[in-house]
């Protein structure tokens, strides 16, 4: 489906007759003055310091009920990746159109369909027949054993729609917490140049049903990330 | 026959405790809450901390909230997206109506919302002939129920696996034969994937509204948020004015505490954020992007001194897995979108302190609630305060002031008081020894009714007193 610009102009603002009357309503609310309590205590560490963030992330990836295999190189991440697909039902798989993993692909030469991403047709994002897709992520992160992605790692579906996601990252993505991902993700201006962006810790899962866990809700029931150590 | 609030809220609580089925389901579902909950305070190095920060950050935003929802506005517009700001429930689901049927859309996937809940958005569209598929499995659930939300973070907790295959057979297929969990979710994952797949408008909520970025933020583990933001081709959040936070760092502490308050997870499945439709040059994602700012009575509470606070929940349903209120009268008895402490303070704010003041009651003012918020909202004292300020609004019974007032004079007159406890505990000791405990002559009916009576004291404190405690 091609692009369309869909820069606003004026005429097409929305029109929004109560917006001043809430707005005035929530200034001379704040005029009443609330009292503020005392500070916060200084040098609080909330959380506990990550140490080893390799080692971290792997423990956490057990926790999120997702599978992290560490590879040494792109022969090795290859390899991994063609078993993760040799593992899945038949049925096509969704990658993300990159050079890394282009590469990759080849050297894994799976017997199956590839849909490599496309944003100039319907058929470059991933749909209801894709048994697995192949992203790369932004960033790892070891505190809670996360991946970043952006819209730029094959869209908003890839990491959601078919039953298994599998990512492609080195350890150099490696970041030790949350709060180091997303103050690089401001100062990236990532959410300025992609319209989605999601930590994504392990498997779809519910427990709506008498609490009990269900991995594999609406989402992917396989997240496997193929984390290679060197390039 | 027409019952106000609180009788009907009285009924079907007598009712729910006694409901011996009712009770083991939530009492097991609060159990693994508990249990889950503790592990994950604990992975937190200084929950004390986290929530003081979590506090600070809800309190800055709140006090400021005029300017973060303005900056909120700007930045999405800039990136070609749309804010409505709704006065109330009419403007906010009049907006999505007609855009959905100017948009010629036919069916809608919802992710899980409490606010579409508030302001009954879902059957507003299907009034206009839109076909509207809860997606969140518990929510699912209560949909094919025909019933509300029976907890504002588990939908469905009040329903064992067998109830919900026997609502699966009858509704969706005759054919299912397991009641194992996975396998209905299963179930429910095959229908709602077409529906998803059909949907032209997919609508969230937001778990918060991050100023300085421009982006919602939707925590979901199934991921049924995620596809209803990524398949269908217009995407409408509706949220509270009250959802914004000031940066997008302030979620590097909030998403790890609502995960743990929410349901013990040291961080929820999915953590998506979206600041507006399908940019250039991306492979998928909605090509409109709406966002609903509700206000629906919130603006009001900020002129309130003692309450502002109460806009600083996140909606984690702590408060209400340990009220041990909740835990024996239910969600659906509060017959209101927010059930538990949470709801008891605030809706009588939205709704109107005269229909709902007995809500301020359903609390044995214990002050679980208030040890539990994770943003350390002192829900037992809005209680107490919304009691007050029903009392003082004139709101009470004429009985009840007559007799509070009697209590007073003889509180005043140390004589007249030991007289009226003499005079209790003999005509008491009467009407006991008759057997009459719990019958309709018997002052003490309210309590007496299921219990056995307390045994009545031989003689009074002040006796007491004078005998053996003051010697010391």
């Amino acid at each position: 489906m091609p692009q369309t610009n869909k820069v606003q102009t004026k005429e097409a603002q929305t029109e929004n007759p109560s917006r001043d009357r809430i707005l005035e309503r929530i200034r001379a609310g704040l005029r009443t003055v609330v009292p503020e309590p005392a500070a916060m205590r200084s040098g609080q560490v909330i959380f506990e310091p990550i140490v080893n963030p390799l080692e971290r992330f792997q423990q956490e990836c057990v926790g999120n009920l997702m599978e992290c295999a560490l590879t040494a190189d792109s022969a090795a991440s290859a390899r991994q990746l063609s078993k993760v697909l040799q593992s899945l039902p038949e049925g096509e798989t969704f990658v993300q159109d990159d050079p890394a993993l282009r590469r990759l692909i080849e050297q894994a030469a799976p017997a199956r369909a590839i849909r490599w991403s496309s944003p100039s047709s319907s058929e470059g994002a991933p749909g209801e027949a894709s048994q697995a897709t192949v992203t790369l992520a932004e960033a790892l992160i070891a505190q809670t054993g996360s991946i970043l992605v952006t819209a730029a790692c094959g869209g908003r579906g890839a990491s959601v729609i078919a039953p298994c996601h599998i990512v492609y990252a080195t350890v150099v993505q490696l970041v030790p917490d949350l709060a180091t991902a997303l103050s690089r993700v401001s100062q990236e201006r990532k959410l300025d140049s992609n319209s989605f962006a999601c930590v994504i810790s392990g498997s779809s899962r519910t427990a709506d049903i008498e609490k009990i866990l269900v991995q594999g809700a609406h989402g992917p029931r396989r997240l496997v990330v193929i984390l290679q150590t060197a390039t | 026959m027409s019952q106000t609030a609180a009788q009907r809220f009285l009924h079907d609580a007598a009712v729910k405790s006694a409901d011996l089925m009712h009770r083991e389901i939530i009492q097991r579902g609060m159990d693994s809450y508990d249990v889950a909950h503790l592990k994950g305070r604990a992975r937190i190095k200084d929950w004390e901390a986290a929530r003081e920060k979590c506090q600070a950050i809800k309190r800055e935003a709140i006090n400021h909230l005029d300017r973060y929802l303005l900056q909120f506005e700007e930045k999405v517009i800039a990136r070609g997206g749309h804010v409505f700001w709704a006065a109330n429930s009419e403007e906010a689901c009049t907006y999505v109506k007609n855009l959905a049927t100017r948009l010629g859309v036919r069916t809608v996937v919802k992710s899980k919302s409490m606010v579409t809940e508030e302001i009954q958005l879902s059957p507003v569209l299907e009034k206009a002939g839109i076909k509207v598929w809860e997606t969140d499995l518990g929510e699912f659930i209560v949909q094919l129920r025909e019933e509300p939300p029976y907890h504002i973070v588990t939908p469905a907790m009040h329903l064992n696996r067998g109830q919900i295959a026997k609502l699966f057979r009858e509704k969706l297929d005759p054919a299912i034969d397991s009641d194992d969990p996975a396998y209905l979710m299963a179930a429910a994952r095959r229908i709602l994937r077409q529906a998803f797949f059909a949907a032209e408008m997919g609508i969230s909520g937001a778990n918060f509204l991050v100023a300085d970025a421009g982006v919602i933020a939707i925590s979901t583990n199934e991921g049924n948020g995620r596809l209803c933001t990524s398949i269908p081709r217009i995407h409408v959040v509706v949220t509270g004015i009250e959802k914004v936070i000031p940066r997008l760092e302030d979620l590097a502490v909030l998403w790890p505490v609502l995960a743990t308050s929410g349901t013990g997870q040291g961080i929820t499945t999915y953590g998506t954020l979206i600041g507006g439709p399908r940019r250039p040059g991306e492979v998928d994602g909605a090509e409109e992007f709406h966002v609903v700012l509700v206000d629906n009575g919130r603006s009001q509470l900020l002129a309130d001194a003692e309450q502002r606070e109460v806009l600083h929940c996140i909606r984690c349903g702590a408060c209400l897995n340990i009220c041990p209120v909740f835990r024996h009268v239910g969600g659906h008895t509060y017959g209101t979108t927010y059930p538990g402490p949470i709801g008891s303070v605030l809706t009588p704010h939205l709704n109107g302190i005269q229909e709902f003041k007995h809500l301020s009651y359903a609390s044995s003012l214990c002050g679980a609630c208030t040890s539990v918020c994770p943003v350390k909202i002192d829900l037992a004292h809005h209680l107490l305060q919304n009691r007050r300020n029903a009392t003082e609004a004139g709101a009470t019974k004429s009985s009840e002031r007559l007799i509070f007032r009697a209590w007073r004079y003889a509180m005043l007159r140390p004589r007249m008081y030991a007289l009226g406890g003499w005079l209790v505990r003999k005509v008491l000791r009467i009407i006991y020894g008759l057997g009459l405990a719990g019958s309709i002559l018997d002052p003490m009916r309210v309590w007496n009714r299921y219990r056995s009576p307390v045994p009545l004291p031989s003689e009074s404190f002040r006796a007491r007193w004078r005998k053996d405690l003051a010697a010391n």
